[in-house]
């Protein structure tokens, strides 16, 4: 267990700077900069004040900087290069990623993944929270529903390799086949249909978190409203539809971006199901393939991942600003 | 007090209603069925095998509860399963995440908590900007970081190593947990902070006297947003690390794929509920906050 102790002392000596650097800073302040001097000693420790919160926040600032800006401004110039980063070969990295096949095919499913995942996830999320809602085992069935979202993407992967498993011995789907009489097939070979079998992966994991965030929806909304409907006479899906419905719109939106920006972010799935072989490609796995062999290319394609989601992730922010204000 | 339960007692008397097995009902429970088979059958199908010998597998019947229990193939995904010449199991995957895992937790948890207690109750001109900047970092889409990073950690000297993931965890986890710091601060009422600082508080005073003991919930909210975050990472693992440095999911991934050998489902499949068990240990015990971590860490990019 060395290596914990390591960790520990190496935290220690991180701390025991970080104090140093507020102490020294924060003397170097009051006393240097700023000293509470006779003739304006108000006035100087109104300026010290000013200042002092920087002081605090200077790290944090230049790392994020470097964290934000860095990167961005980084990579881009990287995909601006050549493969062995030895020659400047302007937008070449890009014109070569359109006229690739194999990116056009990344880059179509991806598109599908986008308009599939979210719209599946929050669809069953919306349905689960709304079924359960009125059963009695109902938390019972929400916590198992939410187990995948706390295993791995991996994990879950290898769990749905087993399920589309050829052998009938092992594979849920191929066994099912087997007692009705049909052969066995690999629905992971399937053309175009084996997109979809990775994309249920991915929306059987997603759902927990869909269901969680509008179950609590569903419960904030005023009972009154409910009651007027039924007085009215609404039949339960008139109820569900026109009244439940448009009162949690904002979360189902919240719900809908934030499985977007994963499903452009999720490598694991189509890297451990498939490789990317058999047309599965898509955008996050197709960068996995060109990383430390074509870096002027894996980062060109992380730039038009980045211009894909930057969309939503505006959206996003700007509502997480509201909200946070 | 007993004439109120006597009049409880004495409730609607009469035959209980017969429920309808109404069409309405019918579909709901269908519905419900299918769904139940979806996202359950899977995982029962894998503790089902997983404790089953190579051949009662072999027999078929996966669908069947194992006739002879055996935790062989726990032991062996643990302990032997090989990847390549390699023939530890997953134990030192294991132990791998645990060394990466803990150091990056404590760092950034450490770190972000007192960033956001500054954002939130030392307001001063440019938080604004800081909180932008926050933003931004905790939704931007991770890929454009992957280059960048390995850029980074080269000139460190620590590419390939332990270290260089423990700070590229920390690193990546910093925006989110700092708003999710500074969200709870703002929540607590501002007149402890102003009482503090009157009765003569400094900056680590308030936070350590004041701010630490009220918000253990939000503390172990961050905890389990970054140890389930950090255990389940994959892409890192396999862009940042040796292979004798490889955490658990890597190694899992690599012995399921493994090719030479006869391929032991039992074990393989043993191996998956091995890698996933400790979030979902943590899951079951803090169940409700375990719900709000990753709702909190499901928005980063």
């Amino acid at each position: 267990m060395s290596p914990l102790l390591q960790g520990v002392v190496m935290i220690l000596i991180g701390l025991s700077g970080c104090i140093g650097y507020f102490y020294v800073s924060n003397f170097v302040l009051d006393k240097i900069i700023f000293p509470p001097k006779l003739d304006d000693q108000g006035r100087n420790i109104n300026r010290a004040n000013l200042v002092r919160p920087w002081l605090f926040l200077l790290p944090a600032l230049l790392l994020l900087s470097l964290y934000l800006i860095y990167p961005v401004v980084g990579s881009f110039y990287r995909s601006l290069f050549n493969r062995a980063n030895t020659e400047f070969v302007g937008l070449a990295n890009y014109g070569a990623l359109w006229n690739d096949s194999g990116f056009r095919t990344a880059l179509y499913n991806n598109f599908l993944w986008v308009l599939v995942v979210p719209a599946a996830s929050t669809f069953m999320g919306l349905l689960v929270a709304q079924l359960t809602d009125k059963l009695s085992w109902g938390n019972v069935a929400k916590s198992l529903i939410f187990m995948p979202m706390a295993i791995s993407f991996v994990g879950a992967s290898l769990i749905w390799r087993f399920v589309y498993a050829v052998d009938p011995n092992i594979g849920i789907i191929n066994a099912l086949r087997d007692t009705v009489g049909l052969s066995p097939m690999d629905p992971l070979q399937l053309p175009f249909w084996n997109n979809f079998f990775l994309m249920v992966i991915l929306v059987w994991i997603q759902t927990g978190f869909a269901m969680v965030i509008l179950s609590a929806a569903l419960r904030g909304i005023p009972e009154d409203t409910i009651e007027a409907a039924v007085i009215d006479g609404a039949k339960p899906r008139q109820i569900f539809f026109r009244i439940k419905v448009p009162q949690i719109k904002g979360t189902i939106m919240v719900v809908w971006t934030t499985i977007t920006i994963t499903v452009l972010k999720v490598f694991d799935i189509v890297y451990a199901m498939t490789g990317g072989n058999f047309k599965t490609e898509i955008l996050p796995s197709y960068m996995m393939d060109y990383m430390f062999r074509d870096d002027g290319r894996a980062t060109a394609v992380a730039f038009v991942i980045m211009i894909l989601v930057l969309p939503v992730m505006i959206w996003n922010i700007s509502n997480a600003r509201k909200e946070m204000r | 007090m007993t004439e109120v339960s006597h009049m409880h007692l004495d409730g609607p008397r009469g035959k209980k209603p017969k429920k309808r097995l109404s069409p309405t009902n019918i579909m709901i429970y269908s519905t419900l069925f299918v769904v139940a088979a979806y996202y359950l059958l899977p995982l029962y199908v894998m503790v089902a095998t997983s404790l089953k010998g190579m051949p009662e597998v072999r027999l078929g019947n996966i669908f069947s509860p194992p006739v002879d229990v055996t935790f062989d193939p726990w032991v062996k995904a643990w302990a032997e399963a090989c990847t390549g010449i390699n023939c530890e199991g997953l134990s030192r995957g294991f132990w791998n995440s645990v060394r990466i895992t803990v150091p990056s937790v404590i760092a950034s948890i450490a770190i972000a908590s007192v960033n956001g207690y500054a954002l939130a109750n030392w307001r001063f001109k440019g938080a604004d900007v800081f909180f932008t900047i926050l933003i931004f970092g905790a939704f931007i889409p991770y890929q454009v970081m992957i280059y960048p990073m390995v850029i980074l950690l080269r000139e460190l000297g620590l590419y390939g190593s332990l270290w260089g993931l423990v700070l590229v965890h920390s690193v990546f986890g910093m925006p989110i947990l700092t708003l999710l710091f500074r969200n709870y601060f703002t929540s607590l009422p501002e007149e402890l902070f102003k009482a503090a600082r009157v009765d003569g508080a400094g900056f680590w005073r308030i936070y350590l006297q004041i701010m630490l003991p009220m918000s253990l919930p939000i503390f172990v909210v961050a905890m389990i947003l970054q140890v389930t975050g950090i255990w389940n990472d994959f892409l890192f693992g396999v862009i940042f690390t040796k292979p004798e440095f490889y955490p658990m999911t890597v190694q899992l991934n690599n012995i399921v794929n493994a090719v030479q050998g006869v391929k032991e489902y039992n074990v393989n499949m043993a191996a998956t509920l091995l890698t996933g068990l400790v979030p979902l240990t943590i899951y079951f015990i803090s169940g409700k906050l375990f719900v709000r971590g990753i709702a909190a860490g499901a928005v980063k990019g």
